[in-house]
């Protein structure tokens, strides 16, 4: 049969027709989907190859942040925190409660009390989250910080005691790392090899970003608009704690949301601070421990601390890295 | 006349084609000249960005107001509300938005839809730690 144009014609958008089926079979997928939970926007993304597949397992990693919502709010009725504050005697909690008490208590003894799950009573005193925050008096600040540190806990298992029946947790610090943890848990069970969960910028990624590091844009303490750094990573986690995120301000003092345990005033010697370490919960405490310590103190901490890496942002504004990071970290 | 030599020598199919070029370029036309194309898409709920998206890629969001989940899409370039608590449902009537400066607005569920500016350069990051 002579080949006639219409003939060829017709050849060519079939065989263009089936080069490109044969690239939408291999073009990664990608599901990206927010929610508001734990007072902020989490993001989560998933790359792989079943868009369906990617969808359900996201779906389930939002579960996971909401039951970790759910056992750990301060405020809601029931939750294990709750029912902990509210507690006279012993109470039995979840196990995902008593492993984030467990590792909120390592934290809190190696950073000699520097971050601590114990102030819920002086967190409330200021009120920085709620519509009218205030300046408290020093007698106040003194009678909030009775009886609080990490002594003030016993964990036996699902057991745990308050050491004073008035003592009030507050997991602020580290159960929104937890969380992220337990979705990134939950996608990587589904199967999901490359992901990431983005819950108000503490971050942890799975695997690589299809081949390439993950960047991960640092925001400068005192422009929101700008980042400070940039840092290629994967299959880590990376949380930000920093003096910009929560604050008031009165006759040009900033009062933030990082209290040192040892004053019951926001600490003083950080703008902010960056730990890149294996799980978000450590991430998360660890953060809020070196913003405490400040820069020198925070630095020997962190170093000491297994796979963790820190950049600090000092009160001057001065940058200090740990060894680990100085290697991995882009300037703009 | 040269016009009438080139359509006498065309097949059914070069006027097939042609005509299919001629209809693609005038919808680019109708479809483009509507002024600048959107970026992002940012909702805000009082006064505070409460999500931001690229409008390139595919995505839905939940967003909880004081009266419960409203569902966004991000299809194929635009954005709309399908799903929302509200009694009236407006925010959904309001359909599709693409370009920059146009916004759907949930009222009840105090929620503000905004698509912002074309980006200028490639991001230099995936995500932002704050």
């Amino acid at each position: 049969m002579p080949l006639t144009r219409p003939l060829a014609i017709l050849l060519l958008l079939g065989l263009l027709a089936l080069l490109a089926l044969q690239r939408c079979d291999h073009e990664p997928q990608s599901v990206r989907r927010s929610r508001l939970l734990m007072g902020t926007v989490v993001e989560i993304t998933a790359l792989g190859d079943e868009q369906k597949s990617l969808d359900a397992a996201v779906s389930e990693a939002f579960l996971a942040m909401a039951r970790v919502e759910e056992l750990m709010s301060a405020s809601r009725p029931h939750s294990d925190v709750f029912r902990l504050n509210a507690a006279t005697v012993a109470v039995d909690v979840t196990p995902e409660t008593a492993a984030v008490l467990v590792l909120g208590q390592q934290v809190a003894v190696a950073s000699g009390g520097a971050f601590d799950m114990t102030l819920g009573r002086l967190k409330e005193l200021w009120g920085i989250e709620a519509a009218e925050p205030r300046i408290p008096s020093a007698e106040e600040i003194t009678a909030a910080l009775v009886g609080i540190g990490p002594q003030a806990l016993s964990i036996a298992g699902p057991r745990i005691s308050k050491q004073t029946p008035a003592l009030q947790v507050d997991l602020g610090g580290i159960a929104k790392g937890f969380a992220i943890d337990q979705a990134i848990e939950v996608l990587h069970r589904a199967g999901v090899e490359h992901a990431s969960v983005n819950a108000g910028g503490d971050i942890r990624l799975l695997g690589d970003r299809l081949g390439r590091p993950w960047r991960i844009g640092i925001q400068h303490p005192r422009n929101s608009q700008t980042l400070i750094a940039t840092l290629e990573l994967d299959q880590v986690a990376v949380v930000s704690s920093g003096d910009y995120e929560r604050f008031f301000e009165r006759e040009g003092v900033r009062y933030h949301h990082l209290f040192d345990p040892r004053t019951g005033r926001p600490a003083a010697l950080c703008q902010s601070v960056t730990v890149v370490a294996a799980s978000a919960a450590e991430a998360d405490a660890l953060a809020t421990a070196a913003f405490v310590l400040g820069p020198e103190a925070g630095l020997r901490f962190i170093e000491a601390w297994p796979q963790a890496e820190v950049m600090l942002v000092a009160a001057d504004g001065s940058i200090v890295l740990s060894a680990g990071l100085k290697e991995r970290v882009q300037w703009p | 006349m040269a016009v009438t030599a080139v359509l006498r020598r065309m097949t059914w199919l070069d006027r097939v084609i042609v005509l299919i070029l001629l209809l693609a370029t005038g919808a680019a036309f109708v479809l483009v000249g509507k002024g600048p194309r959107g970026a992002r898409v940012v909702v805000e709920q009082q006064g505070r960005v409460v999500f931001s998206a690229p409008l390139a890629v595919d995505r839905s969001a939940t967003l909880t107001g004081p009266l419960g989940e409203t569902l966004l899409a991000i299809r194929d370039g635009h954005v709309c509300i399908t799903s929302s608590p509200c009694p009236h449902k407006v925010c959904i009537g309001m359909g599709h938005i693409a370009r920059q400066g146009e916004l759907l607005a949930c009222v009840p569920n105090e929620l503000l839809v905004l698509i912002e500016g074309e980006e200028k350069e490639e991001p230099t990051h995936d995500l932002i730690s704050r």
